[in-house]
């Protein structure tokens, strides 16, 4: 650490006017305790009339008693008093008033022993007797000027002191890792958060290769090191921490403008790489199952436009009728991730209102009755009681159910059966979504709920679907605190049970 | 006439090319998993594959391509890979070197959507022998 030096100017020889210590404007106070009242008011006569302000003081005891009342800025001693001698008074005002009260002897004995004795008890200065005025102010001079000096030196360490302190909580404190690197690659400083980050208790003598087993981020950190202070660049690397991921941001430590180490902090940003990880798949997945879908269209398109099937209509209406299939389940797709994406991003808040699960439900498979026709596929809707409230979001709902019937018509054989069934599940409604198609293994069962998953099959071949319609029901759900249940068997069918809370 | 062998898991991709091939003259078999494209490359013995990459899984072209190697008189058969999967999956495509047409044991990766008069010029381009030699 550099030296304390207070950065006060010293003047040698402050003029009397300006000796007031700074901040309030009052005299410089002095007490003069001497047992002699010639002396005493002699020297009162000479200091008040240059504007100190002057108390007197006959003996020791009765100096200490209107020091306590209130401090002086200069005491002048006389060493041969009745009861405390001066060597005692000056011991107690130095230790009572240490950094406060600058002392000054004043005495017949003018020897060299004495003037030793005298500062070793905590006198800055003597005056030998007799003295002229001039002697006299010029020794309380000095003595104003220590004063000053001492109160100055006094709030500047209070002041250290205090932003050491604060400093010290703030750097335990942060949320951040800090680890300070000397310009041996020793480390002299973690915080909790770096230990914690880093696996790793703070021990002198540690080394970098120890804190840092990654050779990037050593590497990184020796490079800060090395091209300070002539490039004061600063880097950042990222780690991976077990699981996690962590950012790390290296700043050269500077001391007088020399390179003197490292300062090093550790963010976990864990949570924001994996947000990252998780969009960019999610983006992949969305471009693949766009471009799945666009590819057929065109092939389809080329194929007509090619006129090769210019003789066979029928075969052309196929193929379109196709490219029309497949343009639905794109809008689907858009329309999903649209919804998903609204409501990440909180853009559309849920409005709650008191509905009812039969409504609700009958007005999804009157919706969806033309298909159902066309399959010739039966429709049973089981709800034996008035009505199923519940407090939901309507837009919700409608998705849930009509992805579930929309799945047991698709995945359904024909003159296949879809049963709907609202059951009282006590705290929750259980909603049952039955149908008679082809059914799912454990494998496909395990993946249903995954966003992009599609059972890949057969069976399934020609189905259009987005993949994001399970996904998003089972997210639905989640936000009213409900479940969905599944129970499959291969070409036997599905059941789809939504457990929704009543409250 | 050359026989070519589509494994997709698209069927009206898997439409759409059979019928433009087999207007080009070509004998096209399809299939919509890997086992089923495995027992038609066996019965077929294809001049030529082209597959898809992600299937059942993100990475059955790829199972489905080894597999093939492992057939009696398949070794050597072109396979095209088309996928719709962005070029950068967790691995590259990197077909071009050695080292990487070695683990993925197929030609060539195109991206989806492959416009048929490309995929078509790519066929005629393996069937006559040159790009194995390229």
């Amino acid at each position: 650490m550099p030296d304390l030096e207070p950065a006060v100017p010293v003047t040698s020889q402050a003029p009397v006017a300006e000796a007031a210590p700074g901040g309030d404007r009052d005299s410089v106070r002095v007490i003069v305790i001497d047992d002699e009242e010639g002396m005493r008011e002699g020297m009162r006569r000479v200091l008040e009339r240059r504007g100190f302000a002057v108390r007197t003081a006959r003996d020791g005891e009765s100096a200490l008693r209107l020091l306590e009342e209130a401090p002086s800025d200069v005491a002048l001693v006389d060493l041969k008093m009745p009861g405390i001698d001066g060597f005692k008074v000056t011991e107690h005002i130095t230790r009572r008033f240490a950094g406060r009260t600058v002392v000054v002897i004043v005495s017949a004995l003018a020897t060299v022993e004495a003037a030793v004795e005298v500062t070793q008890h905590g006198a800055f200065d003597f005056l030998v007797k007799p003295f002229t005025p001039d002697d006299l102010l010029q020794v309380v001079n000095r003595a104003v000027q220590q004063s000053r000096l001492l109160r100055e030196r006094e709030r500047y360490l209070s002041e250290l002191a205090g932003e050491r302190n604060l400093s010290h909580q703030m750097i335990s404190s942060m949320h951040e890792g800090v680890v300070v690197l000397n310009i041996r690659r020793a480390p002299v400083l973690m915080n909790p958060r770096a230990e914690h980050l880093l696996g790793k208790r703070f021990r002198e003598g540690m080394m970098l290769p120890e804190l840092f087993p990654d050779l990037d981020a050593a590497a990184a950190i020796e490079a800060v090191i090395d091209s300070a202070p002539a490039r004061s660049e600063c880097r950042a690397v990222q780690l991976s921490a077990g699981e996690g991921r962590m950012q790390v941001s290296i700043s050269p430590l500077l001391r007088d403008g020399e390179a003197g180490g490292a300062i090093v902090i550790l963010s976990d940003i864990t949570e924001s790489w994996k947000a990252e990880q998780d969009k960019n798949r999610f983006v992949s997945m969305v471009a693949h199952e766009l471009k799945s879908p666009l590819s057929a269209i065109i092939n389809y398109i080329n194929v007509i436009l090619t006129g090769m099937f210019d003789d066979n209509p029928p075969k052309v209406k196929e193929m379109l009728e196709r490219c029309k299939v497949r343009g639905e389940a794109l809008l689907d797709l858009v329309r999903d991730l649209l919804y998903i994406n609204s409501r990440e991003v909180g853009k559309v808040e849920r409005s709650l209102e008191a509905l009812d699960l039969k409504a609700v439900i009958a007005a999804q498979l009157e919706f969806f009755r033309v298909q159902t026709e066309k399959r010739r596929i039966t429709t049973a809707f089981e709800a034996p009681l008035e009505a199923y409230p519940v407090r939901a979001d309507r837009g919700d709902l409608d998705r849930i159910f009509m992805n579930l019937i929309s799945n047991a018509i698709k995945y359904n054989r024909d003159q296949g059966r879809l049963t709907v069934c609202i059951r009282d599940g006590g705290a929750a409604w259980e909603i049952a979504v039955t149908d008679t198609g082809i059914g799912m293994n454990e494998t496909e069962r395990g993946n249903i709920f995954q966003e992009f998953y599609r059972v890949k099959s057969h069976k399934t071949s020609g189905i259009a679907g987005t993949g994001l319609g399970l996904a998003t029901v089972k997210r639905v759900l989640g936000e009213y605190n409900g479940t969905i249940l599944v129970q499959t068997k291969p070409d036997a069918g599905s059941t789809f049970t939504v457990v929704f809370p009543k409250e | 006439m050359a026989r070519i062998l589509i494994v997709d898991d698209d069927t009206d991709l898997l439409e759409g090319q059979k019928l433009f091939l087999e207007k080009n003259g070509y004998t096209i078999d399809t299939a919509l998993t890997i086992d089923e494209g495995l027992e038609k490359a066996k019965e077929a013995a294809p001049d030529m594959i082209i597959a898809d990459l992600m299937m059942e899984h993100y990475d059955s072209g790829f199972v489905f391509c080894k597999k093939v190697r492992e057939i009696p008189g398949l070794q050597k058969v072109p396979i095209v890979m088309q996928t719709a999967a962005p070029r950068k999956v967790g691995f590259a495509f990197e077909t071009g070197a050695a080292p990487g047409r070695e683990w993925m044991k197929v030609d060539e990766v195109l991206t989806k959507p492959v416009p048929l008069e490309h995929l078509l010029g790519k066929i005629e381009q393996y069937l006559s022998g040159k790009a194995r030699d390229a």
